[in-house]
């Protein structure tokens, strides 16, 4: 188990090596790709992650106990599903030579599945409030 | 600043941030981690694997052969990568939330423990950092989204080397940890009342992947286009297949139509000049090939020409030899590709004049393009001008 460990962490800092000598061949570009590596994690860490957080905390403090799986599915089903949506919704890429792309009715189509979610979780809620939880 | 001054201030800062204790969801752990961090190292494994094979046909290497079939290999290793990085988005964020009171931890004093604390977060950190950065540029990408200011292929494929090298030495510091909590069975009751238990959190993470990846990347499997609502292409477009690049985008508008246009040649045996009648009086092939984007969409096109053998054969090419095809257009990334010898080889690498039997629209490439099986569509060069054979 130690040997293997090691061999992997080895395996592993070789990788990464490679990665950074890649990342520092990326020259001048380097500073915004940094900016856009310590964003995600700022991103992450510094909002998102507190807002989950304080969901959770509301919904453990305020949402009766029947409520509170459901949430939890609302949240993990549709908070990931709205982040990967926003390059759609935002048709950003969108150029008016190409109808091709981003062709499709995005947020008819979002708004169609996060009815499903909350039509889902709402029969989840309903029924554990009948089963008295 | 005094001592005393010092520690009060440090006391104030250890008062206002939370510590690990108080983080009171007994969801998260070990338990949590390991089981949705093998998902996530699965597919970033994939991401990386098949993210590799497609920089590998783009860029390619001396001695190192890629298959130039079946012809709807890279439709299905692209369609894997980007769907292993879409199913990593939930599997990333719930694992996160799993471990997140560890990032408030407060570091040990003895300097050999805050150096290895130091390290072990250090890693933490290029991997959260690459791994964020590739799901970010990937998922923009593939919408042709590009609000930032680097080449996105260079990063990427360098952030990919980061990202999976940090993933393996994760994985080897916390095996110990892992191996512990695949150990502890899983609890199908909630700790807490009201709560969901664990297997339900673990089972709405999978249902999370489940959803992002049907929603976004589905369109290529038969049946289930019309459920793809968040995809980048519905896949119509002219002829039935959709465009990443028009004719009108690439400004070749006027020269394509030029009634002169010739397919200048070169090769050993010197040049030929061949014009539309010319290609269509040499014997004709049709070939059911996709048009397959590292943007993950793909689709089927009927398409109808002539062998890339047949024509370099008339300047002496061979299928020992690479052929660069080059288009009409001024300028570009993708104005040129080389079909390695292998593709070559291939009678059903074409130099396409038809889809579905019509001449090609302008935005498919009229008057010629490149199409070849297994292979990236942005090597499939459109509007070409130029063939010209290189002898190794």
């Amino acid at each position: 188990m130690r040997a293997a460990r090691a061999a992997l962490g080895a395996v592993g800092l070789g990788l990464l090596a490679y990665g950074l000598v890649l990342a520092v061949g990326l020259g001048p570009q380097l500073v915004n790709v940094l900016v856009w590596f310590v964003g995600g994690v700022v991103a992450h860490d510094g909002v998102l992650a507190p807002v989950v957080i304080v969901l959770g905390v509301l919904a453990a403090t305020r949402a009766p106990a029947w409520l509170r799986p459901a949430l939890v599915g609302l949240l993990v089903v549709l908070g990931p599903l709205t982040l990967v949506a926003v390059p759609v919704l935002g048709r950003f890429g969108a150029r008016p030579d190409n109808p091709t792309l981003l062709d499709r009715p995005y947020w008819a189509g979002y708004l169609a599945v996060a009815a499903l979610a909350v039509l889902a979780a709402g029969a989840l809620a309903v029924r554990r409030r009948r089963a008295g939880v | 600043m005094s001592e005393r001054r010092l520690t009060g201030l440090a006391a104030r800062v250890d008062a206002l941030v939370p510590s690990p204790d108080d983080f009171r969801s007994d969801l998260r752990g070990p338990r949590t981690a390991a089981r949705v961090g093998a998902w996530l190292g699965v597919a970033f494994g994939v991401c990386f694997l098949t993210g590799l094979y497609s920089h590998f046909l783009q860029h390619p290497v001396a001695g190192l052969p890629l298959p130039t079939g079946p012809s709807r290999l890279y439709q299905v290793t692209q369609g894997l990568h980007v769907a292993s990085g879409t199913a990593a988005v939930p599997l990333i964020l719930v694992k996160l939330w799993s471990v997140f009171p560890r990032l408030v931890e407060r570091p040990p004093l003895d300097p050999r423990r805050l150096a290895l604390h130091l390290l072990e977060r250090g890693s933490v950190l290029l991997l959260v950092g690459a791994g964020v950065f590739q799901l970010v540029t990937g998922l923009a990408n593939s919408a042709q989204w590009y609000p930032w200011s680097f080449g996105f292929i260079s990063a990427h494929y360098a952030m990919a080397w980061v990202a999976i090298g940090s993933v393996v030495v994760h994985v080897a510091v916390k095996l110990p940890v892992v191996r512990e909590a695949f150990g502890a069975p899983l609890e199908t009751r909630p700790a807490t009342p009201g709560a969901p238990s664990r297997r339900t959190l673990l089972r709405t993470t999978w249902l999370s992947a489940a959803v992002a990846v049907v929603a976004t990347t589905s369109v290529g499997v038969p049946g289930l286009r019309r459920v793809a609502v968040l995809a980048v292409r519905s896949g119509e477009g002219p002829q039935g297949v959709p465009v990443n690049r028009s004719a009108v985008g690439a400004q070749v508008v006027d020269v394509i139509d030029d009634p002169g246009w010739r397919l200048r040649v070169t090769g050993p045996d010197g040049m030929v000049e061949l014009s539309l009648e010319d290609l269509r009086a040499m014997p004709q092939r049709e070939a059911v090939l996709p048009i397959a984007c590292v943007e993950g969409w793909s689709a089927d096109g009927t398409w109808g020409g002539v062998s890339v053998l047949d024509v370099v054969a008339r300047v002496g090419g061979t299928a020992q030899d690479d052929v660069v095809v080059r288009s009409l257009q001024a300028r570009g990334g993708y104005r040129e590709s080389t079909l390695p010898a292998a593709w070559v080889g291939e009678p059903d690498s074409l130099l396409a004049l038809t889809l579905g039997g019509e001449p090609l629209h302008p935005d498919h490439g009229y008057p010629c393009r490149l199409i070849a099986p297994a292979r990236p569509g942005v090597l499939q060069t459109k509007w070409l001008g130029e063939v010209e054979v290189v002898r190794a």
